[in-house]
């Protein structure tokens, strides 16, 4: 180390100390601040912060070298590359403002950075820099003990529009803080917008008075900048904290929705019910547990909606696609029972009922379900109508029975007297001198008994002829759709499948529904009958409506049972002729006599396939009505 | 007693088949009185009179079945056969498990009724002698004393006169004089005779033993 040179440059440099530490507090605000917006690229104002921070930091070695130039022409060059990072503190300072404090006018702002980018490229091309056009002598001053550089030379008439150019910002910066603080935002306003003024105001002043030479000093900007560093730095940490605070608040409500959701997965479980949700967008299902359960899916598997399909009792798939088919592309909602088949084969009932959520353009995104066990109530359901219909049936029974044991009674008391008088007759005749007198009283009796079996014979008939018919036009496909739904629990319930094939635009037929709707009801149930006689794999019902020629529609009721023997066929319409232990033999000739009654016809044939087929042909009402 | 002929009581409210069967009867043999219901025949009834009863199951009123059961408790009663429009099971059970003669149906053949109402009256006179022999055998135990019952009933029994005079703790020569006016009082001349009586008249409950 050489003596003379440690007395011209104390070894205890204030200045470099204090620029170079400036220079590097500002690097590390300016670092933490850029790792956090890498780590967060949306928060737009810590990147902004950093390449301010930067600027500073160039800076303030600029002026640190500035103080230290030996010769005119290094100074010139140190102050023209310096400028660069004026331009970027310029630059950053407005996008700082309107990144973080959400104000300034942006015409302004594009104007500053607009002008700033022309002196900076003026900067390089016009004279040494944008101060001087030529830097002719270094002065020397004092400062902190130190000898520092001041600059003599001709200045750049470009300097003018280089200090509009810091007035307008300045202008900028006011304009903005004064819009936060009208916006409410007064903390801010003055914290950041204040000091920001402030300090460009203050190192503005600084280097002007200094250019022209009012002050002697060199340009000590950085005791300026470090300071709206400082402040800007703090600002941004208790955003930082802000953040995490917010970051608690999400995680606090997070816990409450956990638990609003602990809560209702809590009561739709006791409830016994079943969530799905079908995402449309995504093409997703996701269910709870109990839903899982329900249908037989275990946890794992992941859900799609033709899986789900498949689970489906195949006769009441089209009730269940046309449920969410109402839901997606009707009126939003769905509620339908159907029953899912098990991969064990148990069959349970479900009560299913959703929702579905639209999008903005009223498209489905998502369809929200809960479905339950119904299997109870369902069996309840067939139970009660089985019984019903069974109390109806002994009904019948019984009516018939004590109807036909009245006749019975009723027709004997004459056929009896007159068998005896016949017998006793003949007794008489056998005798040597026959009584005549008493002959001819008993042929009397016997002709008068006679006359009475008649009597009672015809008030049977009128009693029974007494039910009217009450015709009007009747729509087939109601006709034979009513009477299809009130058999179906019991086609269910007996494992019968049930077809009904209603031909498109059939005329309506002129009749009596309700008699009608007894044949076809009667049958029907003679169907099921026949298919449980058989007990063949194939139970099938089979209902068709059609058009029968120009002015008639044909009903068939064809069944997969054995069919009828031949020697039967052309018996099962004759009155009580019956094959079933408990019928009485009246369900078809009833059948046809209500069809004849509408000027119908009903015949039996067996199927070629197997199995019988009975039709009856009824008249269209509109040519009933012409006739 | 009456020793007039047997009469066929016929009871129906249907007065064309009562009057047909009566000629039908009356031309096979029989007796016949018909009535319109079951009051008016018990009106006229008379128990002593033999015969045998036809009615109609289904009367208004008093039925075939009440008839009957109100018959059961005359000293009496006669044998009932009824008749019907149709079967039906349930009344002819009752009707059979209350001891009518037959059930037969109105249209039924000829040779089924005149059977069965030659077997009602048949029945009719068995029973009705049975009753007047059990009534006639009464009458003589009736002039039994009690101490010639009690000694009967060892008699019965097949005990000798020292055993019977041992229990009842008399002498046996008192015995002896007992079973004397016993014999004589019921008119019989040995001790098998005497049983089989006793037996026949249904005096005492318990079963015999054995006859010596």
């Amino acid at each position: 180390m050489c003596p003379d040179e440690e007395r011209s440059q104390p070894p205890m440099s204030l200045i470099t100390i204090i620029w170079s530490m400036s220079a590097s507090a500002c690097l590390t605000l300016g670092g933490i601040s850029f790792l956090i917006w890498c780590r967060n690229r949306t928060a737009l104002s810590n990147l902004v912060f950093s390449l301010l921070a930067l600027g500073a930091s160039a800076w303030t070695i600029c002026e640190l070298w500035m103080m230290r130039a030996a010769t005119p022409v290094e100074f010139a060059t140190v102050l023209r590359w310096g400028h660069v990072a004026v331009w970027l503190i310029v630059v950053s300072l407005v996008g700082f403002v309107h990144f973080y404090l959400h104000s300034g006018r942006s015409w302004l702002a594009w104007t500053i950075c607009g002008v700033r980018t022309l002196l900076l490229v003026v900067n390089f091309v016009v004279g040494k820099n944008l101060n001087y056009l030529e830097v002719t002598r270094l002065g020397h001053m004092r400062l902190l003990g130190e000898s520092v550089v001041i600059p003599e030379g001709v200045h750049n008439p470009w300097i003018l529009l280089g200090q509009l150019n810091l007035v307008m910002l300045i202008i900028f910066l006011v304009d903005a803080s004064v819009t936060t603080w009208r916006r409410g935002d007064r903390a801010r306003a003055i914290t950041v917008g204040g000091s920001i003024v402030f300090y460009v105001l203050v190192s503005t002043a600084q280097s002007l008075f200094t250019f022209y030479g009012i002050v002697r000093l060199p340009y000590v900007g950085t005791v300026f900048f470090i300071g709206l560093i400082a402040v800007l730095g703090f600002e941004l940490s208790g955003e930082t904290i802000r953040a995490s605070q917010l970051d608690r608040r999400v995680r606090e409500v997070e816990a409450g929705l956990h638990e609003i959701e602990e809560r209702m997965t809590l009561a739709v479980e006791s409830a016994d019910f079943g969530i799905w949700i079908r995402d449309l967008v995504r093409n997703e299902i996701w269910a709870t547990d109990k839903w899982r359960a329900l249908f037989g899916f275990p946890e794992a598997e992941r859900l799609e909606f033709n899986r789900i399909l498949d689970r489906i009792h195949s006769e009441d798939r089209d009730t269940f696609i046309s449920a969410h088919k109402k839901a997606t592309e009707g009126d939003g909602s769905y509620e339908t029972e159907y029953r899912v088949v098990l991969p064990s084969g148990e069959v349970r009932w479900i009560g299913s009922r959703g929702r579905a959520e639209l999008d903005d353009a009223g498209k489905p995104i998502l369809v929200r379900g809960v479905s339950h066990d119904i299997s109870g109530r369902k069996l309840a359901e067939l139970e009660s109508r089985e019984l019903r219909k069974e109390i109806a049936h002994v009904d019948r029974v019984s009516m018939m029975g004590q109807l036909a044991s009245a006749l019975a009674h009723e027709i004997n008391q004459p056929l009896g007297a007159i068998l005896r008088n016949a017998e006793a007759a003949e007794l008489f005749l056998q005798s040597a001198s026959p009584d005549l007198d008493e002959i001819r009283a008993i042929l009397a009796d016997i002709r008068k008994d006679d006359q009475r079996a008649g009597t009672v014979i015809e008030r049977m008939r009128t009693l029974l002829r007494r039910q009217t018919l009450d015709k009007r036009p009747v729509d087939v496909g109601e006709l034979v759709g009513e009477v299809i739904a009130l058999v179906r629990p019991d086609a269910i319930a007996r494992r019968v499948k049930l077809e009904l094939a209603v031909a498109d635009h059939l005329p309506r037929v002129f009749g009596d529904a309700v008699h009608l709707q007894q044949v076809l009801l009667n049958l029907i149930v003679n169907g099921m009958d026949a298919i449980d006689e058989a007990k063949p794999g194939d139970r099938r019902i089979r209902v068709i409506a059609s058009l029968s020629g120009a002015q008639a529609v044909s009903i068939t009721v064809s069944d997969s049972g054995r069919g009828i023997p031949a020697d039967i066929l052309t018996h099962i319409f004759d009155p009580f002729f019956t094959t079933k232990p408990k019928g009485m033999g009246m369900g078809l000739p009833i059948c046809r006599t209500i069809i004849e009654l509408h000027n119908g016809r009903l015949w039996a044939e067996n199927r070629p396939e197997g199995g019988a087929s009975f039709q009856f042909t009824l008249s269209t009402a509109e040519q009933t009505v012409t006739k | 007693m009456s020793k007039d002929a047997p009469i066929v009581h016929v009871v129906d409210d249907d007065a064309s088949f009562l009057s047909a069967i009566s000629r039908l009867l009356r031309a096979s043999g029989f007796s016949v009185k018909t009535y319109s219901s079951a009051h008016e025949f018990l009106a006229q009834h008379d128990a002593a009179t033999p015969g045998c009863v036809l009615a109609d199951l289904h009367m208004p009123k008093m039925n075939g079945l009440d008839l009957q059961s109100v018959l059961d408790q005359t000293a009496n009663p006669l044998p009932i056969v009824f008749l019907t429009g149709h079967g039906d099971i349930p009344s002819s059970v009752r009707a059979m498990r209350g001891g009518a003669e037959d059930f037969l149906e109105k249209t039924g053949p000829k040779k089924k009724l005149v059977e069965a109402v030659t077997r009602a009256l048949t029945r009719d006179s068995r029973e009705r002698e049975a009753r007047a022999r059990r009534r006639e055998l009464r009458a003589r135990f009736d002039t039994l004393t009690e101490r010639e019952l009690e000694v009967l009933s060892h008699v019965v029994r097949g005990q000798l006169n020292k055993q019977i005079a041992g229990d009842l703790g008399i002498h046996e020569r008192t015995v002896k004089l007992h079973r004397t006016a016993i014999t004589t009082k019921l008119k019989v001349q040995s001790v098998a005779e005497l049983t089989s009586l006793t037996q026949e008249a249904g005096i005492f409950p318990l079963p015999f033993p054995k006859g010596q």
